[in-house]
Protein backbone atom coordinates (compact mmCIF):
# COMPACT_ATOMS: atom_id res chain seq x y z
CA UNK A 1 0.00 0.00 0.00
CA UNK A 2 0.84 3.35 -0.87
CA UNK A 3 1.64 5.95 2.35
CA UNK A 4 -1.67 7.96 1.12
CA UNK A 5 -3.56 4.58 1.40
CA UNK A 6 -2.41 3.86 5.07
CA UNK A 7 -2.83 7.39 6.14
CA UNK A 8 -6.27 7.28 5.06
CA UNK A 9 -6.67 3.52 6.88
CA UNK A 10 -5.51 4.71 9.87
CA UNK A 11 -7.28 8.54 10.01
CA UNK A 12 -11.01 5.99 9.36
CA UNK A 13 -10.10 3.96 12.00
CA UNK A 14 -9.49 6.77 14.58
CA UNK A 15 -12.50 8.62 12.77
CA UNK A 16 -15.19 5.78 13.00
CA UNK A 17 -13.72 4.58 16.12
CA UNK A 18 -14.65 8.11 17.67
CA UNK A 19 -18.10 7.99 16.03
CA UNK A 20 -19.00 3.82 17.41
CA UNK A 21 -18.22 5.50 20.68
CA UNK A 22 -20.19 8.67 20.64
CA UNK A 23 -23.22 6.27 19.77
CA UNK A 24 -23.38 6.59 15.88
CA UNK A 25 -24.15 2.99 15.00
CA UNK A 26 -27.84 3.71 16.05
CA UNK A 27 -29.87 5.75 13.81
CA UNK A 28 -31.68 6.42 16.73
CA UNK A 29 -29.44 9.31 17.48
CA UNK A 30 -30.14 11.28 14.21
CA UNK A 31 -33.72 11.29 14.46
CA UNK A 32 -34.10 12.24 17.57
CA UNK A 33 -31.66 14.62 17.07
CA UNK A 34 -33.16 16.19 14.28
CA UNK A 35 -36.24 15.95 15.95
CA UNK A 36 -34.92 18.15 18.69
CA UNK A 37 -35.74 15.27 21.07
CA UNK A 38 -31.77 14.78 22.17
CA UNK A 39 -28.95 16.85 21.65
CA UNK A 40 -25.57 14.53 21.53
CA UNK A 41 -25.94 14.35 17.66
CA UNK A 42 -25.33 18.28 17.76
CA UNK A 43 -22.84 18.78 20.75
CA UNK A 44 -20.61 15.75 18.74
CA UNK A 45 -20.68 17.94 15.62
CA UNK A 46 -20.48 21.30 16.73
CA UNK A 47 -17.39 20.05 19.24
CA UNK A 48 -15.66 18.52 16.23
CA UNK A 49 -15.98 21.15 13.92
CA UNK A 50 -15.01 23.34 16.63
CA UNK A 51 -11.68 21.75 17.69
CA UNK A 52 -11.18 21.30 13.67
CA UNK A 53 -11.80 25.36 13.32
CA UNK A 54 -9.84 25.91 15.67
CA UNK A 55 -6.46 23.62 14.25
CA UNK A 56 -7.12 24.57 10.83
CA UNK A 57 -6.40 27.94 11.05
CA UNK A 58 -3.88 27.77 13.60
CA UNK A 59 -1.81 25.10 10.40
CA UNK A 60 -2.93 27.60 8.21
CA UNK A 61 -1.38 30.58 10.08
CA UNK A 62 1.76 29.32 11.80
CA UNK A 63 2.44 25.67 9.80
CA UNK A 64 1.19 26.72 6.42
CA UNK A 65 2.93 23.56 4.93
CA UNK A 66 0.84 21.32 7.01
CA UNK A 67 -2.51 22.98 6.29
CA UNK A 68 -3.67 20.74 3.18
CA UNK A 69 -7.39 23.06 3.37
CA UNK A 70 -10.25 21.78 0.50
CA UNK A 71 -12.91 24.57 0.37
CA UNK A 72 -15.32 23.50 -1.67
CA UNK A 73 -17.29 25.65 -4.02
CA UNK A 74 -20.77 27.00 -3.62
CA UNK A 75 -22.82 26.21 -6.29
CA UNK A 76 -26.11 27.82 -4.91
CA UNK A 77 -28.57 25.30 -6.83
CA UNK A 78 -26.86 22.19 -6.58
CA UNK A 79 -25.68 22.72 -2.65
CA UNK A 80 -28.95 23.48 -1.73
CA UNK A 81 -30.91 21.00 -3.50
CA UNK A 82 -28.32 18.56 -3.09
CA UNK A 83 -28.85 19.68 0.92
CA UNK A 84 -32.45 19.02 0.92
CA UNK A 85 -32.37 15.59 -0.73
CA UNK A 86 -29.47 14.91 2.17
CA UNK A 87 -31.50 15.83 5.02
CA UNK A 88 -34.70 14.17 4.16
CA UNK A 89 -32.59 11.04 3.50
CA UNK A 90 -30.78 11.74 6.48
CA UNK A 91 -33.85 11.58 8.55
CA UNK A 92 -35.45 8.56 7.53
CA UNK A 93 -32.37 6.49 7.80
CA UNK A 94 -30.98 8.00 10.61
CA UNK A 95 -27.44 7.78 9.00
CA UNK A 96 -25.42 9.88 7.11
CA UNK A 97 -22.82 8.54 4.70
CA UNK A 98 -19.91 8.30 7.38
CA UNK A 99 -22.02 6.85 10.30
CA UNK A 100 -23.70 4.09 8.03
CA UNK A 101 -20.66 3.08 7.79
CA UNK A 102 -20.09 3.44 11.49
CA UNK A 103 -23.59 0.98 12.00
CA UNK A 104 -22.23 -1.21 9.60
CA UNK A 105 -19.03 -2.13 11.45
CA UNK A 106 -21.31 -2.00 14.48
CA UNK A 107 -22.83 -4.65 13.45
CA UNK A 108 -26.17 -3.07 12.89
CA UNK A 109 -28.62 -4.23 9.69
CA UNK A 110 -29.87 -0.99 9.16
CA UNK A 111 -26.29 0.29 8.79
CA UNK A 112 -25.51 -2.17 5.77
CA UNK A 113 -28.90 -1.50 4.23
CA UNK A 114 -27.91 1.94 4.35
CA UNK A 115 -24.70 1.51 3.05
CA UNK A 116 -26.12 -0.65 0.36
CA UNK A 117 -28.48 2.50 -0.56
CA UNK A 118 -25.91 4.84 -1.12
CA UNK A 119 -24.04 2.59 -3.16
CA UNK A 120 -27.29 2.70 -5.57
CA UNK A 121 -27.52 6.57 -5.12
CA UNK A 122 -24.20 6.83 -5.86
CA UNK A 123 -24.43 4.91 -8.89
CA UNK A 124 -27.46 6.26 -10.22
CA UNK A 125 -25.69 9.80 -9.28
CA UNK A 126 -22.85 8.43 -12.09
CA UNK A 127 -25.66 7.55 -14.58
CA UNK A 128 -27.40 11.11 -14.57
CA UNK A 129 -24.50 13.43 -13.86
CA UNK A 130 -24.12 14.41 -17.63
CA UNK A 131 -27.99 15.89 -17.54
CA UNK A 132 -27.72 17.18 -14.47
CA UNK A 133 -24.35 18.68 -14.18
CA UNK A 134 -25.36 21.89 -16.56
CA UNK A 135 -28.42 22.32 -15.07
CA UNK A 136 -27.64 22.02 -11.62
CA UNK A 137 -23.53 22.08 -11.19
CA UNK A 138 -22.62 24.50 -13.10
CA UNK A 139 -24.69 27.97 -13.09
CA UNK A 140 -24.64 30.24 -10.53
CA UNK A 141 -20.95 28.94 -9.56
CA UNK A 142 -19.81 31.51 -6.43
CA UNK A 143 -16.34 29.58 -6.20
CA UNK A 144 -14.50 28.43 -3.44
CA UNK A 145 -15.69 31.21 -0.93
CA UNK A 146 -15.09 31.72 2.66
CA UNK A 147 -16.66 33.76 5.74
CA UNK A 148 -13.46 35.79 6.10
CA UNK A 149 -12.86 36.09 2.49
CA UNK A 150 -16.11 37.59 2.10
CA UNK A 151 -15.75 39.62 5.24
CA UNK A 152 -12.01 40.53 4.24
CA UNK A 153 -10.80 39.70 7.72
CA UNK A 154 -7.83 37.82 8.43
CA UNK A 155 -8.46 33.78 8.76
CA UNK A 156 -7.30 33.21 12.34
CA UNK A 157 -9.42 36.19 13.94
CA UNK A 158 -12.73 34.96 12.20
CA UNK A 159 -12.40 31.45 12.84
CA UNK A 160 -11.79 31.89 16.72
CA UNK A 161 -14.67 34.21 17.01
CA UNK A 162 -17.03 31.66 15.13
CA UNK A 163 -15.22 28.98 17.56
CA UNK A 164 -15.81 31.17 20.66
CA UNK A 165 -19.69 31.51 18.94
CA UNK A 166 -20.36 27.77 18.89
CA UNK A 167 -18.61 26.78 22.05
CA UNK A 168 -21.53 29.22 23.12
CA UNK A 169 -23.74 27.19 21.70
CA UNK A 170 -22.79 24.24 23.08
CA UNK A 171 -23.15 25.14 26.68
CA UNK A 172 -26.36 26.60 26.18
CA UNK A 173 -27.78 22.99 24.57
CA UNK A 174 -25.92 21.27 27.52
CA UNK A 175 -28.03 23.76 29.47
CA UNK A 176 -31.14 23.45 28.44
CA UNK A 177 -30.76 19.38 27.91
CA UNK A 178 -29.46 18.88 31.67
CA UNK A 179 -32.58 21.35 32.60
CA UNK A 180 -35.40 19.50 30.78
CA UNK A 181 -34.53 15.86 31.65
CA UNK B 1 5.81 20.77 28.94
CA UNK B 2 5.45 20.62 32.49
CA UNK B 3 2.30 22.13 32.24
CA UNK B 4 1.17 20.71 29.59
CA UNK B 5 1.29 17.50 31.09
CA UNK B 6 -0.11 18.28 34.04
CA UNK B 7 -3.43 19.54 32.91
CA UNK B 8 -3.22 16.48 30.75
CA UNK B 9 -3.51 14.29 33.86
CA UNK B 10 -6.29 16.31 35.12
CA UNK B 11 -7.78 15.76 32.02
CA UNK B 12 -7.33 12.00 32.19
CA UNK B 13 -8.71 11.52 35.93
CA UNK B 14 -11.44 13.85 35.46
CA UNK B 15 -12.63 11.19 32.58
CA UNK B 16 -12.02 8.68 34.91
CA UNK B 17 -14.13 10.19 37.56
CA UNK B 18 -16.79 10.81 34.67
CA UNK B 19 -16.61 14.26 34.72
CA UNK B 20 -15.93 14.73 31.05
CA UNK B 21 -19.15 13.62 28.82
CA UNK B 22 -18.82 11.16 26.43
CA UNK B 23 -20.11 13.79 23.91
CA UNK B 24 -17.59 15.96 24.51
CA UNK B 25 -14.31 13.37 24.96
CA UNK B 26 -15.75 11.86 21.25
CA UNK B 27 -16.84 14.97 19.41
CA UNK B 28 -13.04 16.33 20.73
CA UNK B 29 -11.62 13.40 19.27
CA UNK B 30 -13.16 13.68 15.89
CA UNK B 31 -12.13 17.30 15.71
CA UNK B 32 -8.16 16.16 16.49
CA UNK B 33 -8.78 13.23 13.49
CA UNK B 34 -9.56 16.06 11.34
CA UNK B 35 -6.79 17.87 12.53
CA UNK B 36 -4.50 14.80 11.56
CA UNK B 37 -6.10 14.75 8.28
CA UNK B 38 -5.37 17.66 7.38
CA UNK B 39 -1.53 17.86 8.42
CA UNK B 40 -1.07 14.78 6.53
CA UNK B 41 -3.48 14.69 3.56
CA UNK B 42 -6.56 16.60 3.51
CA UNK B 43 -10.09 17.28 5.41
CA UNK B 44 -12.52 14.55 6.08
CA UNK B 45 -14.50 13.78 3.46
CA UNK B 46 -16.75 10.70 3.04
CA UNK B 47 -19.07 10.83 0.21
CA UNK B 48 -16.68 10.74 -3.04
CA UNK B 49 -15.99 7.67 -1.65
CA UNK B 50 -18.97 5.96 -2.51
CA UNK B 51 -19.06 6.13 -6.23
CA UNK B 52 -14.93 5.86 -6.84
CA UNK B 53 -15.88 2.40 -5.15
CA UNK B 54 -19.34 1.49 -6.86
CA UNK B 55 -17.30 2.88 -10.16
CA UNK B 56 -14.30 1.00 -9.66
CA UNK B 57 -16.57 -2.32 -9.15
CA UNK B 58 -19.12 -2.03 -12.21
CA UNK B 59 -15.83 -0.81 -14.39
CA UNK B 60 -14.24 -4.66 -13.15
CA UNK B 61 -17.62 -6.45 -14.56
CA UNK B 62 -18.46 -3.89 -17.63
CA UNK B 63 -15.04 -3.21 -18.40
CA UNK B 64 -14.64 -0.06 -20.02
CA UNK B 65 -17.46 1.27 -17.81
CA UNK B 66 -15.46 4.36 -15.78
CA UNK B 67 -13.69 5.34 -19.08
CA UNK B 68 -17.35 6.02 -20.60
CA UNK B 69 -18.83 7.99 -17.56
CA UNK B 70 -17.46 11.43 -17.25
CA UNK B 71 -18.35 11.83 -13.52
CA UNK B 72 -15.74 9.02 -13.21
CA UNK B 73 -13.42 10.38 -15.06
CA UNK B 74 -13.36 13.37 -12.87
CA UNK B 75 -13.48 11.93 -9.36
CA UNK B 76 -11.20 8.79 -10.52
CA UNK B 77 -11.87 4.83 -9.32
CA UNK B 78 -8.43 4.85 -7.97
CA UNK B 79 -8.92 3.00 -3.90
CA UNK B 80 -7.33 6.02 -2.91
CA UNK B 81 -7.08 7.93 0.58
CA UNK B 82 -10.86 8.48 0.48
CA UNK B 83 -11.83 4.84 -0.20
CA UNK B 84 -9.51 3.43 2.61
CA UNK B 85 -10.54 6.42 4.78
CA UNK B 86 -14.01 4.41 4.55
CA UNK B 87 -12.79 1.07 4.98
CA UNK B 88 -11.25 2.35 8.01
CA UNK B 89 -14.16 3.83 9.88
CA UNK B 90 -16.44 0.67 9.55
CA UNK B 91 -13.44 -1.27 10.87
CA UNK B 92 -12.75 1.44 13.90
CA UNK B 93 -16.34 1.06 14.73
CA UNK B 94 -15.85 -3.05 14.43
CA UNK B 95 -12.77 -2.34 16.84
CA UNK B 96 -14.63 0.10 19.47
CA UNK B 97 -17.61 -3.01 19.63
CA UNK B 98 -14.94 -5.41 20.37
CA UNK B 99 -12.92 -3.68 22.85
CA UNK B 100 -15.89 -2.78 24.56
CA UNK B 101 -16.98 -6.30 24.99
CA UNK B 102 -20.73 -5.84 24.30
CA UNK B 103 -22.96 -5.51 21.51
CA UNK B 104 -26.13 -6.27 22.57
CA UNK B 105 -27.38 -2.84 23.10
CA UNK B 106 -27.56 -2.20 19.44
CA UNK B 107 -29.17 -5.61 18.08
CA UNK B 108 -29.74 -6.71 14.11
CA UNK B 109 -32.08 -3.14 13.76
CA UNK B 110 -32.41 0.05 15.09
CA UNK B 111 -35.81 -1.16 16.79
CA UNK B 112 -33.63 -0.67 20.08
CA UNK B 113 -34.24 2.92 19.73
CA UNK B 114 -37.56 4.66 19.65
CA UNK B 115 -38.00 5.22 15.90
CA UNK B 116 -41.24 4.92 14.66
CA UNK B 117 -41.88 2.42 12.06
CA UNK B 118 -41.24 -0.92 14.22
CA UNK B 119 -41.61 -3.60 11.52
CA UNK B 120 -38.26 -4.39 10.35
CA UNK B 121 -39.31 -4.66 6.70
CA UNK B 122 -40.58 -0.87 6.88
CA UNK B 123 -37.77 0.04 8.76
CA UNK B 124 -34.97 -2.00 6.12
CA UNK B 125 -36.80 0.07 3.48
CA UNK B 126 -36.29 3.14 5.26
CA UNK B 127 -32.61 2.36 5.34
CA UNK B 128 -31.88 1.49 2.11
CA UNK B 129 -34.22 4.33 0.60
CA UNK B 130 -32.37 7.19 3.27
CA UNK B 131 -29.37 5.79 2.15
CA UNK B 132 -29.99 5.78 -1.66
CA UNK B 133 -31.30 9.90 -0.97
CA UNK B 134 -28.44 11.24 1.12
CA UNK B 135 -25.24 9.89 -1.53
CA UNK B 136 -27.44 11.16 -4.10
CA UNK B 137 -27.88 14.72 -2.61
CA UNK B 138 -24.59 14.53 -1.18
CA UNK B 139 -22.92 14.03 -4.44
CA UNK B 140 -25.14 16.90 -5.95
CA UNK B 141 -23.98 19.01 -2.93
CA UNK B 142 -20.24 17.98 -3.71
CA UNK B 143 -19.99 16.89 0.01
CA UNK B 144 -21.77 15.40 2.99
CA UNK B 145 -21.82 15.91 6.87
CA UNK B 146 -18.28 15.19 7.07
CA UNK B 147 -16.68 17.00 4.08
CA UNK B 148 -19.51 19.65 4.03
CA UNK B 149 -19.90 20.08 7.77
CA UNK B 150 -17.01 18.66 9.76
CA UNK B 151 -14.80 20.30 7.40
CA UNK B 152 -16.56 22.32 5.24
CA UNK B 153 -17.69 24.92 8.23
CA UNK B 154 -14.43 24.27 10.25
CA UNK B 155 -12.69 25.87 7.33
CA UNK B 156 -15.27 28.86 7.27
CA UNK B 157 -16.52 27.62 3.49
CA UNK B 158 -19.90 29.13 2.86
CA UNK B 159 -20.75 26.06 0.67
CA UNK B 160 -20.41 24.57 4.12
CA UNK B 161 -22.96 26.72 5.95
CA UNK B 162 -25.31 26.94 3.22
CA UNK B 163 -25.37 22.89 2.80
CA UNK B 164 -25.68 22.95 6.48
CA UNK B 165 -28.62 25.49 6.66
CA UNK B 166 -30.17 22.93 3.79
CA UNK B 167 -29.99 19.51 5.14
CA UNK B 168 -31.15 20.77 8.53
CA UNK B 169 -34.20 22.50 7.17
CA UNK B 170 -35.09 19.32 5.36
CA UNK B 171 -33.91 16.26 8.31
CA UNK B 172 -35.64 18.72 11.08
CA UNK B 173 -39.30 18.98 8.90
CA UNK B 174 -38.85 15.06 8.17
CA UNK B 175 -37.94 13.98 11.86
CA UNK B 176 -40.42 16.25 13.83
CA UNK B 177 -43.19 14.86 11.34
CA UNK B 178 -41.52 11.00 11.95
CA UNK B 179 -41.65 11.34 15.86
CA UNK B 180 -44.71 13.52 16.08
CA UNK B 181 -46.34 10.43 18.04
CA UNK B 182 -43.11 9.80 20.39
CA UNK B 183 -44.29 10.00 24.17
CA UNK B 184 -41.42 12.25 25.97
CA UNK B 185 -40.19 9.23 28.16
CA UNK B 186 -39.38 7.25 25.04
CA UNK B 187 -37.47 10.00 22.92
Amino acid sequence: METKQILGLLTGVLFGFALHRAGFSRCGIVMRGLAFKDFTMLKVMLTAITVGMVGAAVLATFFPEYANLKVKPLYVWGVVLGGLIFGVGMSIAGYCPGTALVGLGGGVRDGLLTVLGGLTGALVFILVYPAIEPVLMKPMDLGKVTLHEVLGVPYLAAALVMAALFAGIIAWLNRLESRTS
Amino acid sequence: MIANRVSHEAVETRVRKGTLPPWLIWGGMIGLTQIFAIATVQPLGVSTAYPQFVGWLVDKIVPGFAESQPYLQKIGTKLGWEVMLVFGMALGALLSRMLNGRSTGEGATCAVDPVPFRSAWTRGLMAFVGGFLILFGARLAGGCTSGHMLSGIAQLALSGFVFGMAAFAAGVLVAMLMLRNQSAQEG
